[in-house]
């Protein structure tokens, strides 16, 4: 269809390669050099000698730890989520009772909640319930804060399901409970793996509540292992540019597995 | 058919969240304070901590109640400590450095007074230089048991660096500056300083004071007589420090560098600085940093000497010692003091010793050349035992709720925004209870 | 997308059908859930987020250490804070950071969205390049950056005919620039994706309409693709202005508000009142500030652009 390149937009999408794909190879490049070859070199240059005692440092650090932590949240969050969300969603989509627009009006004024607002109360929260320092103090407040998004996006998703079904299932009788089971839930496949996707996202790149809520070390959770990192040993590049590689590893190999399902499901924070 | 795609989704769904909270629950009762049958020492996360978690290990081996260690990144130790010490998951032994920092806690009752450990264990005050330990005593009452070692701060240099340039390590103070110049003509920074973290630039300020003023001034000042900052003593030392300032030794970019993430001693390890004003715990850093150069060309030296000043030029400023102090709602106080008997064991000592500290029990001196570089060992403890003037860092002379805003005056003192009648405003205003 | 369709067909589906049901009924109620299916998330939402946010408002009159109990204080913290220079650069400063942003980004990912959705097959390639930073946590984002940009060991210490003293950190104009940057960096991607999918749905009817009209590509540009991308640019923004409002990382880890204040956005400024002065009431009159900022931002947004009514961009068109 399209004749003529678009050589502006190709110029355009060249340079931003670059300055997407210039730090990430610095990034490799630094991880593979050990601490005193790096320094002697500059960021820019290829590696003269490979290593991979910066990654076994990391583990020395406690990130196996940190990543069994931080999967134990993100499915908890995720969990909890695909629990709640599609019920509620169903209620405002479909729902004539006033009080479940209302609740749809609070989610979406929810979602300008930030969670830097609340962390101040949150930790006195938490910590009066005995739960700081807790991974469950931390999947709690987290999951809270992926519900208004995820609500906003599965009852985009649920609107797109045309009145007929729903006529045809009324029809046959269908109370709203089977409606919900055959009819919203397969045709929303695509709106909760889009859910699914934000708030697993969410969950594992968190970093606020980790920070003020959990403290020792094996409580902690891949971001704030990598803050402490960077706190302490900051100026060790090599060892901390590993660290924040190994932090995206996980997701990297999930997105080369399931492409497909993770685009499509940011796609779909688009809400078309 | 159909209700069972229901009932398997809410049963996965729910399984899923069972399983994460139950795996939460057990697998991470770390930090749940005293009550998962542990005592959590809290200490400083630096390259110290090594010696620590040999302690631990050792404590480990015949205890019953197993210790844990727990460690928070320097630059916001201070900080996180204050956060967490109210909440019921507090640790039962944390660092500390006496005096100031443990003040606010006492006044809240939340510190548990050590005279009952002593009378158990007199060695637990006797093994340790009064001096010291006094400094963690508050109201009479022992609070804290030293732990690290006594940190004078020193001149630190890389020799091959001041080599280069044609100068060597000053002892008097217009021969710092002739050493600055012609370091800057070299090409380097002269001085490194981690203005990032604000606390290394207030050790010049202690340095001038104490050289120029003597010891008096703060002594007054922490006692709540504010017309000592305004002192002309006190206004002469910080005209010269601007004098020094002035001169470009810090060069420009030291606001944005950070001692506690290693960004001032890597510009002194790798040849772009010449002198470094730091701690003692500074040897330990570089050996694990930058060990080449620490066994090469890593100098230190004391402070040099200013014509005329009123201070003796045998003082030294910085940390009398880091303690460990013991929260009073401990689960096991019996752990806990058998944990800190092993402070003043001589296998602790040794270790520390090797790492470059210099603990401040009275048996050290035997220990000195068992030290991983003997000449430092002994120069240090000559020092301090010399030193008619110890002066505690100021930061935690003052109480802790005064930090915040002093740190602040010395970078703004640095940078220009505040003169000299601007800083004293500000330090005069600082609260000393 | 609700359509009219729906109240006229319901009476002519139903109305000889339901013999067993009530009269006064709605057919059109049947089967529909009720509020209770509502109920689980908004008691989990309304105790870990609306409670808190309450607890917020009330600590804002109150003072607290940290150590002991809160007291109360009335207006006092809200005075001091209204008195302090700090905080009305905080605000400033929060708003240039999001206008840049918005700015910066909006135009940058709708080129790219609408590039990367065309078909070729080196386009599938590159795209998939583009979109790793979106992987990567906003901290690890931060300490990859602080890393590369460090004063005196990192890439513009090596370039000072470029970067001056390399030092990025030092002056508040690199610093603003440095956390733009960061900030555009590594939320690009996800707004070229929103609009790649938009794009990808834009029905090719409308282009080829248009071309049999005699409109060039620039034209088809503005008069198709930017209007059919509206309800994606209303998601974009709202998610960049609350972005923007709660940037966090970015600072804490790049210039920790400095160079002195001089970018301490807003809920730096809370967090460092919070829990470095431990002045919790003051960290809480922030805070309730940033909601009400963000919930009137997104309310005028929502209301300018008729979200909430879920207007269909299909209008018209099949």
């Amino acid at each position: 269809m399209r004749r003529r390149p678009n050589y502006l937009a190709g110029v355009a999408a060249v340079a931003w390669l670059i300055i997407v794909a210039l730090p990430l190879y610095v990034m490799l490049a630094a991880t593979v050099q050990s601490k005193g070859d790096y320094a002697k070199g500059s960021p820019l240059s290829w590696p003269e000698h490979f290593t991979f005692e910066n990654y076994s440092g990391a583990f020395d650090e406690g990130f196996g730890q940190f990543f069994v932590n931080t999967l134990i949240v993100t499915v908890a969050v995720v969990g909890i989520v695909v629990v709640l969300v599609p019920p509620l969603a169903y209620a405002v989509v479909r729902s004539r009772s006033r009080v479940a627009s209302g609740v749809f009006r609070l989610f979406l004024l929810g979602l300008a909640i930030p969670a830097q607002a609340v962390i101040v109360p949150m930790f006195y929260l938490i910590s009066e319930a005995g739960l700081y320092d807790n991974l469950i103090g931390v999947i709690l407040p987290t999951a809270a804060f992926c519900l208004p998004i995820s609500t906003l996006i599965l009852s985009g998703a649920m609107r797109d399901i045309g009145h007929e079904l729903f006529e045809a299932m009324a029809v046959d009788g269908a109370s709203p409970r089977r409606m919900f089971l055959q009819l919203v839930l397969p045709l929303s496949k695509g709106g909760i793996s889009t859910i699914v996707v934000f708030s697993a996202l969410q969950a594992w790149n968190g970093f606020l509540f980790p920070l003020v809520l959990t403290q020792s070390d094996s409580t902690k959770v891949i971001t704030l292992g990598l803050y402490n990192f960077q706190t302490e040993h900051g100026i060790n590049v090599p060892g901390t540019l590993a660290a924040v590689f190994m932090s995206m590893v996980p997701i990297l190999l999930v997105y080369l597995f399931a492409r497909r399902a993770l685009v499509q499901g940011l796609m779909g924070v688009g809400g078309k | 058919m159909r209700t069972r795609t229901r009932f398997s989704r809410m049963l996965v769904g729910g399984v899923t969240l069972g399983m994460a909270l139950s795996l939460s629950a057990c697998g991470d009762n770390g930090g749940s304070g005293s009550s998962d049958g542990k005592i959590h020492v809290l200490v400083y996360g630096d390259a110290t901590n090594k010696v620590e978690k040999a302690v631990v290990a050792e404590f480990n081996k015949t205890s019953k109640v197993k210790a844990v260690l727990d460690t928070i990144p320097g630059a916001t130790y201070q900080q996180k400590l204050q956060t967490i010490i109210n909440t019921p998951q507090a640790p039962d032994v944390f660092y500390n450095w006496g005096a100031g920092s443990i003040q606010p806690f006492v006044k809240a009752g939340l510190l548990m007074p050590l005279d009952d450990f002593i009378k158990d264990d007199p060695k637990l005050k006797s093994a340790f230089l009064p001096s010291v330990f006094n400094a963690a005593a508050v109201d009479g009452k022992a609070y804290g048991i030293p732990m690290r070692g006594t940190q004078p701060v020193l001149l630190f240099s890389n020799d091959k660096v001041l080599k280069n340039a044609g100068t060597q390590a000053p002892k008097t103070w217009d021969e710092l500056l002739d050493s600055v110049k012609k370091l800057k003509k070299s090409g380097v920074t002269p001085i490194a300083l981690g203005g990032g973290d604000q606390w290394p630039t207030l050790m010049w300020f202690e340095y001038l004071y104490d050289r120029i003023a003597g010891p008096d001034v703060l002594k007054k000042a922490v006692g709540g007589d504010k017309d000592a900052w305004a002192s002309p003593d006190s206004k002469a030392a910080l005209n010269k420090l601007k004098e020094l300032v002035d001169t470009g030794a810090f060069g420009t970019n030291y606001d944005s560098v950070k001692y506690t993430d290693g960004g001032s001693p890597a510009l002194v390890a790798r040849g772009k600085a010449g002198f470094e004003l730091m701690g003692s715990w500074y040897y330990s850093q570089q050996q694990e940093n930058a060990k080449e150069f620490a066994e090469k060309d890593l100098g230190y030296n004391s402070f040099p000497t200013i014509d005329g000043g009123k201070g003796d030029p045998a003082d030294i400023v910085g940390n009398t010692n880091n303690y460990y102090s013991v929260m009073k709602k401990t689960k096991h106080p019996e752990a806990v003091a058998k944990f800190l008997k092993l402070m003043y064991s001589d296998k602790f000592i040794k270790q520390q010793l090797a790492i470059g500290n210099l603990p401040t029990t009275t048996n050290t001196e035997k220990f000195l050349d068992t030290a991983a570089d003997p000449k430092y060992a002994h120069y240090q403890f000559d020092l301090v035992k010399k030193a008619p003037s110890f002066q505690l860092s100021w930061d935690q002379a003052y109480p802790q709720s005064a930090s915040e805003q002093m740190h602040q005056a010395v970078q703004q003192f640095f940078n220009g925004s505040l003169d000299v009648d601007g800083f004293i405003k500000a330090m005069q205003a600082l609260p000393t209870s | 997308m609700t359509t009219q369709l729906t109240r006229a067909a319901a009476p002519a589906k139903d109305s000889g059908r339901r013999s067993g049901r009530a009269r006064g009924v709605r057919s059109a109620d049947v089967g529909r859930p009720g509020f209770a299916w509502a109920v689980p998330a908004t008691i989990f939402f309304v105790l870990f987020a609306i409670l808190p946010l309450l607890a917020v408002a009330v600590l804002s009159f109150m003072s607290w250490g940290g150590i002991g109990d809160p007291e109360w204080v009335g207006l006092d913290n809200w005075n001091r804070v209204f008195d302090d220079p700090v905080m009305i650069k905080s605000i400033w400063l929060t708003l240039l950071l999001t206008v840049l942003g918005v700015v910066l980004q909006t135009p940058l990912s709708i080129l790219i969205g609408v590039w990367a959705a065309g078909t070729q097959r080196n386009r599938a390639v590159i795209s998939a390049v583009y979109f790793v930073p979106l992987l990567l946590s906003s901290t690890a984002v931060s300490v990859l950056w602080r890393a590369l940009l460090d004063p005196n060991f990192g890439i513009p210490s090596e370039a000072t005919w470029l970067f001056g003293d390399g030092n990025l950190f030092g002056e508040q104009s690199t610093a603003i620039g440095v956390l733009a940057f960061v900030s555009t960096w590594q939320f690009t991607p996800l707004h070229s994706l929103i609009y790649q999918g938009a794009a990808r749905a834009i029905p090719q009817v409308l282009y080829q309409a248009a071309e049999i009209d005699g409109a060039g590509r620039v034209r088809q540009f503005f008069s198709i693709t930017l209007p059919q991308l509206r309800n994606s640019v209303i998601t974009s923004m709202i998610l960049m202005v609350v972005g923007g409002l709660t940037t966090f990382e970015t600072v804490l880890i790049l210039t920790q508000g400095g160079p002195g204040t001089d970018t301490t956005i807003s809920a730096y400024y809370m967090y460092q009142k919070a829990f470095k002065s431990f002045d919790f009431g003051a960290g809480a009159v922030i805070a309730l500030l940033l909601v009400v900022a963000a919930t009137i931002i997104s309310l005028i947004v929502v209301r300018l652009s008729g979200y909430d009514k879920m207007r269909s961009t299909m209008e018209g068109v099949s």
